[in-house]
Protein backbone atom coordinates (compact mmCIF):
# COMPACT_ATOMS: atom_id res chain seq x y z
CA UNK A 1 0.00 0.00 0.00
CA UNK A 2 1.09 3.58 -0.64
CA UNK A 3 1.99 5.93 2.18
CA UNK A 4 0.04 9.08 2.83
CA UNK A 5 2.33 11.84 4.19
CA UNK A 6 1.33 15.30 5.33
CA UNK A 7 3.72 17.76 3.68
CA UNK A 8 2.01 20.96 4.76
CA UNK A 9 -0.51 21.90 7.43
CA UNK A 10 -1.91 25.18 8.61
CA UNK A 11 -5.11 24.58 10.59
CA UNK A 12 -7.53 22.79 8.29
CA UNK A 13 -5.47 23.71 5.23
CA UNK A 14 -3.40 20.66 4.41
CA UNK A 15 -1.40 18.98 1.63
CA UNK A 16 -1.09 15.22 1.64
CA UNK A 17 1.36 13.35 -0.58
CA UNK A 18 0.41 9.80 -1.51
CA UNK A 19 3.67 8.16 -2.42
CA UNK A 20 5.89 5.08 -2.69
CA UNK A 21 4.03 1.81 -3.03
CA UNK A 22 6.34 -1.08 -2.07
CA UNK A 23 3.90 -3.53 -3.70
CA UNK A 24 3.77 -1.67 -7.00
CA UNK A 25 4.22 -3.87 -10.06
CA UNK A 26 7.61 -3.13 -11.62
CA UNK A 27 6.20 -2.50 -15.08
CA UNK A 28 3.97 0.34 -13.83
CA UNK A 29 5.66 3.75 -13.40
CA UNK A 30 5.67 5.09 -9.85
CA UNK A 31 3.55 8.18 -9.33
CA UNK A 32 2.88 10.74 -6.61
CA UNK A 33 -0.63 11.92 -5.92
CA UNK A 34 -1.35 15.05 -3.88
CA UNK A 35 -4.48 15.91 -1.96
CA UNK A 36 -5.16 19.54 -1.09
CA UNK A 37 -7.60 19.96 1.78
CA UNK A 38 -9.36 23.06 2.97
CA UNK A 39 -12.03 22.60 5.62
CA UNK A 40 -14.55 20.03 4.47
CA UNK A 41 -13.41 20.03 0.84
CA UNK A 42 -10.45 18.63 -0.97
CA UNK A 43 -8.98 18.38 -4.45
CA UNK A 44 -6.89 15.48 -5.73
CA UNK A 45 -4.05 16.30 -8.11
CA UNK A 46 -3.38 13.72 -10.84
CA UNK A 47 -5.19 10.79 -9.16
CA UNK A 48 -3.18 8.24 -11.14
CA UNK A 49 -3.75 5.23 -13.31
CA UNK A 50 -6.58 2.74 -13.02
CA UNK A 51 -4.36 -0.12 -11.81
CA UNK A 52 -3.03 1.85 -8.83
CA UNK A 53 -6.46 3.07 -7.71
CA UNK A 54 -6.71 0.55 -4.81
CA UNK A 55 -3.32 1.68 -3.44
CA UNK A 56 -4.15 5.40 -3.75
CA UNK A 57 -7.69 5.06 -2.44
CA UNK A 58 -6.73 3.00 0.60
CA UNK A 59 -3.80 5.30 1.48
CA UNK A 60 -6.08 8.31 1.20
CA UNK A 61 -8.75 6.62 3.33
CA UNK A 62 -6.18 5.93 6.02
CA UNK A 63 -5.61 9.65 6.48
CA UNK A 64 -8.81 11.43 5.52
CA UNK A 65 -12.44 10.98 4.49
CA UNK A 66 -12.66 10.32 0.73
CA UNK A 67 -16.16 11.83 0.74
CA UNK A 68 -14.48 15.23 1.05
CA UNK A 69 -12.86 14.94 -2.37
CA UNK A 70 -14.90 17.36 -4.46
CA UNK A 71 -12.60 17.80 -7.42
CA UNK A 72 -9.84 16.25 -9.44
CA UNK A 73 -7.13 18.20 -11.18
CA UNK A 74 -5.70 16.48 -14.25
CA UNK A 75 -2.50 18.22 -15.31
CA UNK A 76 -2.79 16.52 -18.68
CA UNK A 77 -4.27 13.50 -20.43
CA UNK A 78 -1.82 10.65 -19.85
CA UNK A 79 -3.11 7.30 -18.48
CA UNK A 80 -0.80 7.44 -15.43
CA UNK A 81 -2.42 10.78 -14.62
CA UNK A 82 -6.12 10.20 -14.97
CA UNK A 83 -7.14 6.73 -16.20
CA UNK A 84 -8.60 6.00 -12.73
CA UNK A 85 -11.23 8.73 -13.29
CA UNK A 86 -14.13 6.29 -13.73
CA UNK A 87 -13.43 4.73 -10.32
CA UNK A 88 -13.31 8.08 -8.54
CA UNK A 89 -16.59 8.91 -10.24
CA UNK A 90 -17.96 5.58 -9.06
CA UNK A 91 -17.27 6.78 -5.57
CA UNK A 92 -18.65 10.26 -6.14
CA UNK A 93 -20.52 10.87 -9.42
CA UNK A 94 -20.65 14.61 -8.64
CA UNK A 95 -16.86 15.06 -8.82
CA UNK A 96 -15.57 17.87 -11.02
CA UNK A 97 -12.52 17.21 -13.14
CA UNK A 98 -10.45 20.29 -14.01
CA UNK A 99 -8.32 19.91 -17.11
CA UNK A 100 -7.13 21.81 -20.17
CA UNK A 101 -9.90 22.56 -22.67
CA UNK A 102 -7.72 20.66 -25.12
CA UNK A 103 -8.40 17.37 -23.32
CA UNK A 104 -11.97 17.95 -22.17
CA UNK A 105 -13.37 15.86 -25.00
CA UNK A 106 -10.62 13.22 -24.79
CA UNK A 107 -10.79 12.43 -21.08
CA UNK A 108 -14.41 11.17 -21.29
CA UNK A 109 -12.82 8.05 -22.82
CA UNK A 110 -11.70 7.35 -19.23
CA UNK A 111 -15.17 8.06 -17.84
CA UNK A 112 -17.48 10.88 -16.81
CA UNK A 113 -20.32 12.82 -18.33
CA UNK A 114 -20.56 16.27 -19.92
CA UNK A 115 -21.10 17.66 -16.41
CA UNK A 116 -17.90 16.09 -15.04
CA UNK A 117 -15.40 18.28 -16.88
CA UNK A 118 -14.48 21.87 -16.18
CA UNK A 119 -12.30 23.12 -19.01
CA UNK A 120 -9.35 25.33 -18.18
CA UNK A 121 -8.54 28.05 -20.74
CA UNK A 122 -4.95 28.29 -22.02
CA UNK A 123 -4.16 31.28 -19.82
CA UNK A 124 -5.12 29.38 -16.65
CA UNK A 125 -7.86 29.88 -14.09
CA UNK A 126 -8.63 29.89 -10.41
CA UNK A 127 -10.12 26.81 -8.75
CA UNK A 128 -12.05 27.26 -5.53
CA UNK A 129 -11.73 24.50 -2.93
CA UNK A 130 -12.95 25.24 0.58
CA UNK A 131 -11.41 28.62 1.46
CA UNK A 132 -8.66 28.30 -1.12
CA UNK A 133 -8.31 29.82 -4.54
CA UNK A 134 -5.87 27.50 -6.26
CA UNK A 135 -4.24 28.78 -9.44
CA UNK A 136 -3.97 26.63 -12.56
CA UNK A 137 -0.62 27.74 -14.01
CA UNK A 138 -0.04 27.19 -17.76
CA UNK A 139 2.69 24.67 -18.54
CA UNK A 140 1.79 23.87 -22.13
CA UNK A 141 4.15 21.58 -24.05
CA UNK A 142 5.75 20.48 -20.77
CA UNK A 143 5.25 17.80 -21.80
CA UNK A 144 1.66 17.73 -23.02
CA UNK A 145 0.39 20.32 -25.48
CA UNK A 146 -2.40 21.20 -23.04
CA UNK A 147 -0.75 21.15 -19.63
CA UNK A 148 -1.31 22.87 -16.28
CA UNK A 149 0.37 23.00 -12.90
CA UNK A 150 -1.42 24.01 -9.71
CA UNK A 151 -0.20 26.70 -7.35
CA UNK A 152 -1.38 27.12 -3.78
CA UNK A 153 -0.42 30.65 -2.78
CA UNK A 154 -1.26 30.05 0.89
CA UNK A 155 0.87 26.92 1.24
CA UNK A 156 3.50 28.20 -1.23
CA UNK A 157 3.41 24.86 -2.98
CA UNK A 158 3.47 24.27 -6.72
CA UNK A 159 2.20 20.94 -8.02
CA UNK A 160 4.38 20.68 -11.12
CA UNK A 161 3.14 17.52 -12.86
CA UNK A 162 5.91 16.01 -14.96
CA UNK A 163 8.23 19.01 -14.52
CA UNK A 164 10.73 18.13 -11.82
CA UNK A 165 10.00 14.44 -12.24
CA UNK A 166 12.83 11.99 -11.64
CA UNK A 167 12.98 8.27 -12.29
CA UNK A 168 14.66 7.19 -9.09
CA UNK A 169 16.44 3.88 -8.54
CA UNK A 170 14.62 1.51 -6.16
CA UNK A 171 17.02 2.19 -3.27
CA UNK A 172 16.42 5.96 -3.38
CA UNK A 173 12.90 6.55 -2.21
CA UNK A 174 13.25 9.68 -0.06
CA UNK A 175 10.19 11.90 -0.17
CA UNK A 176 12.32 15.06 -0.42
CA UNK A 177 15.40 15.78 -2.51
CA UNK A 178 18.32 15.45 -0.12
CA UNK A 179 21.22 16.17 -2.42
CA UNK A 180 20.25 18.21 -5.49
CA UNK A 181 23.41 17.52 -7.51
CA UNK A 182 23.11 13.81 -6.99
CA UNK A 183 19.35 13.79 -7.55
CA UNK A 184 19.24 15.77 -10.77
CA UNK A 185 20.97 13.04 -12.81
CA UNK A 186 17.73 11.03 -12.48
CA UNK A 187 15.73 13.96 -13.83
CA UNK A 188 17.96 14.99 -16.73
CA UNK A 189 17.14 12.26 -19.26
CA UNK A 190 13.45 12.48 -18.47
CA UNK A 191 13.31 16.23 -19.07
CA UNK A 192 15.41 16.16 -22.24
CA UNK A 193 13.13 13.56 -23.78
CA UNK A 194 9.69 14.44 -22.43
CA UNK A 195 9.78 18.23 -22.58
CA UNK A 196 9.25 19.17 -26.20
CA UNK A 197 9.85 22.90 -26.46
CA UNK A 198 12.73 25.09 -25.27
CA UNK A 199 10.59 28.20 -25.78
CA UNK A 200 7.76 26.78 -23.67
CA UNK A 201 10.29 25.77 -21.03
CA UNK A 202 11.76 29.30 -20.91
CA UNK A 203 8.29 30.82 -20.51
CA UNK A 204 7.46 28.41 -17.71
CA UNK A 205 10.72 29.22 -15.89
CA UNK A 206 9.97 32.94 -16.12
CA UNK A 207 6.39 32.39 -14.95
CA UNK A 208 7.22 30.31 -11.87
CA UNK A 209 10.42 32.16 -10.92
CA UNK A 210 8.29 35.07 -9.69
CA UNK A 211 6.04 32.84 -7.58
CA UNK A 212 6.79 32.36 -3.91
CA UNK A 213 7.41 28.61 -3.78
CA UNK A 214 8.53 26.61 -0.76
CA UNK A 215 7.88 23.21 -2.33
CA UNK A 216 7.81 22.03 -5.91
CA UNK A 217 5.92 18.73 -6.07
CA UNK A 218 6.34 16.60 -9.18
CA UNK A 219 4.20 13.62 -10.19
CA UNK A 220 7.21 11.26 -10.19
CA UNK A 221 10.21 11.22 -7.86
CA UNK A 222 11.07 13.45 -4.91
CA UNK A 223 9.82 16.86 -3.78
CA UNK A 224 12.10 19.92 -4.11
CA UNK A 225 11.99 22.26 -1.14
CA UNK A 226 13.61 25.47 0.01
CA UNK A 227 16.58 26.56 -2.09
CA UNK A 228 16.34 23.46 -4.25
CA UNK A 229 13.23 24.97 -5.88
CA UNK A 230 15.16 27.90 -7.40
CA UNK A 231 18.06 25.56 -8.09
CA UNK A 232 15.75 23.32 -10.08
CA UNK A 233 14.22 26.23 -12.04
CA UNK A 234 17.72 27.49 -12.95
CA UNK A 235 18.84 24.00 -13.93
CA UNK A 236 15.76 23.49 -16.08
CA UNK A 237 16.22 26.89 -17.71
CA UNK A 238 19.72 25.88 -18.81
CA UNK A 239 18.75 22.44 -20.06
CA UNK A 240 18.28 21.84 -23.78
CA UNK A 241 15.09 19.84 -24.17
CA UNK A 242 13.26 18.16 -27.00
CA UNK A 243 16.15 15.87 -27.87
CA UNK A 244 16.60 12.11 -27.81
CA UNK B 1 -16.48 -3.09 5.54
CA UNK B 2 -16.81 -6.26 3.51
CA UNK B 3 -17.63 -6.43 -0.18
CA UNK B 4 -20.88 -8.23 -0.97
CA UNK B 5 -19.34 -11.60 -1.85
CA UNK B 6 -22.10 -12.89 -4.06
CA UNK B 7 -21.99 -9.88 -6.35
CA UNK B 8 -18.25 -9.92 -6.87
CA UNK B 9 -18.20 -13.68 -7.20
CA UNK B 10 -20.86 -13.34 -9.86
CA UNK B 11 -18.87 -10.59 -11.55
CA UNK B 12 -15.75 -12.75 -11.52
CA UNK B 13 -17.68 -15.71 -12.91
CA UNK B 14 -18.75 -13.93 -16.04
CA UNK B 15 -15.97 -14.39 -18.52
CA UNK B 16 -16.57 -11.48 -20.88
CA UNK B 17 -13.34 -12.20 -22.79
CA UNK B 18 -14.61 -15.63 -23.78
CA UNK B 19 -17.97 -14.04 -24.65
CA UNK B 20 -16.15 -11.84 -27.11
CA UNK B 21 -14.43 -14.94 -28.52
CA UNK B 22 -17.87 -16.57 -28.87
CA UNK B 23 -19.16 -13.56 -30.77
CA UNK B 24 -16.19 -13.78 -33.13
CA UNK B 25 -16.87 -17.49 -33.69
CA UNK B 26 -20.58 -16.78 -34.27
CA UNK B 27 -19.72 -14.11 -36.79
CA UNK B 28 -17.47 -16.54 -38.67
CA UNK B 29 -20.31 -19.10 -38.83
CA UNK B 30 -22.72 -16.42 -40.06
CA UNK B 31 -20.24 -15.45 -42.78
CA UNK B 32 -19.95 -19.09 -43.79
CA UNK B 33 -23.76 -19.46 -44.00
CA UNK B 34 -24.05 -16.25 -46.05
CA UNK B 35 -21.44 -17.61 -48.49
CA UNK B 36 -23.34 -20.89 -48.74
CA UNK B 37 -26.65 -19.09 -49.27
CA UNK B 38 -25.02 -17.21 -52.15
CA UNK B 39 -23.93 -20.59 -53.55
CA UNK B 40 -27.51 -21.96 -53.28
CA UNK B 41 -28.82 -18.90 -55.10
CA UNK B 42 -26.47 -19.56 -58.06
CA UNK B 43 -27.20 -23.30 -57.97
CA UNK B 44 -30.94 -22.60 -57.99
CA UNK B 45 -30.55 -20.29 -60.99
CA UNK B 46 -28.71 -23.04 -62.90
CA UNK B 47 -31.37 -25.53 -61.81
CA UNK B 48 -34.12 -23.24 -63.16
CA UNK B 49 -32.39 -23.11 -66.58
CA UNK B 50 -31.86 -26.88 -66.53
CA UNK B 51 -35.53 -27.47 -65.67
CA UNK B 52 -36.57 -25.18 -68.54
CA UNK B 53 -34.42 -27.23 -70.93
CA UNK B 54 -35.91 -30.45 -69.57
CA UNK B 55 -39.39 -29.12 -70.42
CA UNK B 56 -42.59 -30.63 -69.05
CA UNK B 57 -40.75 -33.63 -67.50
CA UNK B 58 -39.07 -31.23 -65.02
CA UNK B 59 -41.93 -28.83 -64.28
CA UNK B 60 -42.04 -29.86 -60.61
CA UNK B 61 -38.25 -29.57 -60.35
CA UNK B 62 -38.46 -26.07 -61.80
CA UNK B 63 -41.03 -24.99 -59.18
CA UNK B 64 -38.79 -26.38 -56.41
CA UNK B 65 -35.72 -24.63 -57.84
CA UNK B 66 -37.62 -21.35 -57.70
CA UNK B 67 -38.54 -22.07 -54.09
CA UNK B 68 -34.91 -22.89 -53.27
CA UNK B 69 -33.84 -19.60 -54.79
CA UNK B 70 -36.36 -17.78 -52.63
CA UNK B 71 -35.10 -19.80 -49.66
CA UNK B 72 -31.52 -18.65 -50.37
CA UNK B 73 -32.68 -15.02 -50.47
CA UNK B 74 -34.65 -15.37 -47.21
CA UNK B 75 -31.65 -17.04 -45.58
CA UNK B 76 -29.35 -14.21 -46.69
CA UNK B 77 -31.74 -11.66 -45.17
CA UNK B 78 -31.97 -13.65 -41.95
CA UNK B 79 -28.18 -13.84 -41.77
CA UNK B 80 -27.88 -10.08 -42.29
CA UNK B 81 -30.20 -9.66 -39.31
CA UNK B 82 -28.13 -12.07 -37.21
CA UNK B 83 -24.93 -10.31 -38.20
CA UNK B 84 -26.41 -6.98 -37.13
CA UNK B 85 -27.41 -8.54 -33.83
CA UNK B 86 -23.95 -9.98 -33.18
CA UNK B 87 -22.43 -6.56 -33.93
CA UNK B 88 -24.77 -5.07 -31.30
CA UNK B 89 -23.86 -7.82 -28.86
CA UNK B 90 -20.21 -6.67 -29.09
CA UNK B 91 -21.38 -3.35 -27.59
CA UNK B 92 -23.25 -5.14 -24.78
CA UNK B 93 -20.30 -7.43 -24.00
CA UNK B 94 -17.75 -4.58 -24.15
CA UNK B 95 -19.84 -2.58 -21.71
CA UNK B 96 -19.99 -5.57 -19.35
CA UNK B 97 -16.22 -6.10 -19.67
CA UNK B 98 -15.53 -2.49 -18.77
CA UNK B 99 -17.89 -2.70 -15.78
CA UNK B 100 -16.24 -5.94 -14.64
CA UNK B 101 -12.78 -4.37 -14.77
CA UNK B 102 -13.94 -1.38 -12.74
CA UNK B 103 -15.68 -3.68 -10.24
CA UNK B 104 -12.54 -5.79 -9.82
CA UNK B 105 -10.43 -2.73 -9.01
CA UNK B 106 -13.13 -1.25 -6.78
CA UNK B 107 -13.26 -4.57 -4.93
CA UNK B 108 -9.48 -4.44 -4.37
CA UNK B 109 -9.79 -0.87 -3.07
CA UNK B 110 -12.57 -1.83 -0.66
CA UNK B 111 -10.60 -4.82 0.62
CA UNK B 112 -7.52 -2.62 1.10
CA UNK B 113 -9.67 -0.37 3.34
CA UNK B 114 -10.99 -3.26 5.42
CA UNK B 115 -11.52 -2.34 9.05
CA UNK B 116 -12.07 1.35 8.31
CA UNK B 117 -15.51 2.89 8.42
CA UNK B 118 -15.92 4.89 5.23
CA UNK B 119 -19.24 6.64 4.87
CA UNK B 120 -20.96 6.06 1.57
CA UNK B 121 -18.96 2.99 0.59
CA UNK B 122 -22.03 0.77 0.82
CA UNK B 123 -23.82 3.14 -1.59
CA UNK B 124 -20.90 2.90 -4.02
CA UNK B 125 -20.95 -0.90 -3.83
CA UNK B 126 -24.71 -0.99 -4.32
CA UNK B 127 -24.38 1.30 -7.32
CA UNK B 128 -21.65 -0.90 -8.82
CA UNK B 129 -23.78 -3.98 -8.22
CA UNK B 130 -26.79 -2.33 -9.86
CA UNK B 131 -24.73 -1.20 -12.87
CA UNK B 132 -23.28 -4.69 -13.31
CA UNK B 133 -26.72 -6.30 -12.85
CA UNK B 134 -28.28 -3.99 -15.41
CA UNK B 135 -25.59 -4.71 -18.01
CA UNK B 136 -25.73 -8.43 -17.28
CA UNK B 137 -29.53 -8.47 -17.69
CA UNK B 138 -29.25 -6.53 -20.95
CA UNK B 139 -26.84 -9.15 -22.26
CA UNK B 140 -29.09 -11.99 -21.09
CA UNK B 141 -32.04 -10.37 -22.87
CA UNK B 142 -29.95 -9.97 -25.98
CA UNK B 143 -28.92 -13.61 -25.81
CA UNK B 144 -32.60 -14.64 -25.72
CA UNK B 145 -33.49 -12.47 -28.73
CA UNK B 146 -30.50 -13.84 -30.62
CA UNK B 147 -31.59 -17.39 -29.89
CA UNK B 148 -35.14 -16.78 -30.96
CA UNK B 149 -33.75 -15.45 -34.25
CA UNK B 150 -31.60 -18.58 -34.55
CA UNK B 151 -34.62 -20.80 -33.92
CA UNK B 152 -36.57 -19.16 -36.71
CA UNK B 153 -33.50 -19.50 -38.96
CA UNK B 154 -33.46 -23.19 -38.02
CA UNK B 155 -37.07 -23.53 -39.19
CA UNK B 156 -36.18 -21.82 -42.46
CA UNK B 157 -33.27 -24.23 -43.00
CA UNK B 158 -35.58 -27.19 -42.24
CA UNK B 159 -37.80 -25.92 -45.05
CA UNK B 160 -34.71 -25.77 -47.28
CA UNK B 161 -33.99 -29.41 -46.39
CA UNK B 162 -37.53 -30.43 -47.33
CA UNK B 163 -37.22 -28.56 -50.65
CA UNK B 164 -33.91 -30.31 -51.40
CA UNK B 165 -35.43 -33.75 -50.65
CA UNK B 166 -38.47 -32.97 -52.80
CA UNK B 167 -36.14 -31.84 -55.60
CA UNK B 168 -34.44 -35.25 -55.43
CA UNK B 169 -37.82 -36.99 -55.87
CA UNK B 170 -38.78 -34.68 -58.74
CA UNK B 171 -35.39 -35.34 -60.36
CA UNK B 172 -36.38 -39.01 -60.73
CA UNK B 173 -39.14 -37.89 -63.14
CA UNK B 174 -36.78 -35.84 -65.27
CA UNK B 175 -36.55 -38.23 -68.17
CA UNK B 176 -33.28 -37.89 -70.05
CA UNK B 177 -32.30 -35.04 -67.70
CA UNK B 178 -32.87 -37.20 -64.65
CA UNK B 179 -29.19 -37.79 -63.80
CA UNK B 180 -28.29 -34.09 -64.23
CA UNK B 181 -31.26 -33.05 -62.09
CA UNK B 182 -30.34 -35.72 -59.49
CA UNK B 183 -26.80 -34.32 -59.34
CA UNK B 184 -28.13 -30.79 -58.79
CA UNK B 185 -30.60 -31.88 -56.09
CA UNK B 186 -27.84 -33.89 -54.32
CA UNK B 187 -25.68 -30.74 -54.33
CA UNK B 188 -28.60 -28.81 -52.81
CA UNK B 189 -28.97 -31.39 -50.05
CA UNK B 190 -25.22 -31.26 -49.28
CA UNK B 191 -25.01 -27.49 -48.95
CA UNK B 192 -28.13 -27.40 -46.80
CA UNK B 193 -26.51 -30.01 -44.54
CA UNK B 194 -23.49 -27.68 -44.30
CA UNK B 195 -25.80 -24.84 -43.27
CA UNK B 196 -27.43 -27.05 -40.63
CA UNK B 197 -24.01 -27.84 -39.16
CA UNK B 198 -23.07 -24.15 -39.02
CA UNK B 199 -26.41 -23.32 -37.46
CA UNK B 200 -25.93 -25.99 -34.78
CA UNK B 201 -22.55 -24.45 -33.94
CA UNK B 202 -24.16 -21.00 -33.81
CA UNK B 203 -26.86 -22.26 -31.45
CA UNK B 204 -24.22 -23.64 -29.08
CA UNK B 205 -22.46 -20.23 -28.84
CA UNK B 206 -24.44 -18.59 -26.03
CA UNK B 207 -23.53 -15.13 -24.77
CA UNK B 208 -24.61 -16.14 -21.29
CA UNK B 209 -23.86 -19.57 -19.90
CA UNK B 210 -26.90 -21.63 -18.88
CA UNK B 211 -27.61 -21.22 -15.16
CA UNK B 212 -25.54 -18.04 -14.70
Amino acid sequence: MKQCRTIFQDGDHRWLAIVRDPNRAGHVIDTNEYLIESGAESLLCDPGGIEIFPAVFSALCAETDPNRVRAIFASHQDPDIISSLALWLDFNPELKCYTSWLWASFLPHFGGTAETFASLPDEGASIRIGDLDLEAVPAHYLHSSGNFHLYDRGAKILFSGDVGAALLPPDQDDLYVKNFDQHIQYAAGFHRRWMGSNEAKRRWCERVAVLNIDMLCPQHGAIYQGEDVARFIDWFDQLTVGVV
Amino acid sequence: MNAPESFFQAAAGVSSESQLARIVRSNEEIKSIVATAFKINLMALNAIFLAKRAGTAALGFGVLSNELRRFAQDLTQQMALLREMTAESVTAVSSLMQQRRLDRILDLAVRACEGKEIAGLDVVMARAEAAFGEKFQRLRQFDKVLHRALESTGQLVELGGVLARSAKIEAAYGGQYSSSLMQVSTDFAEVIDQIKLSLEKLTRERLIKEGS
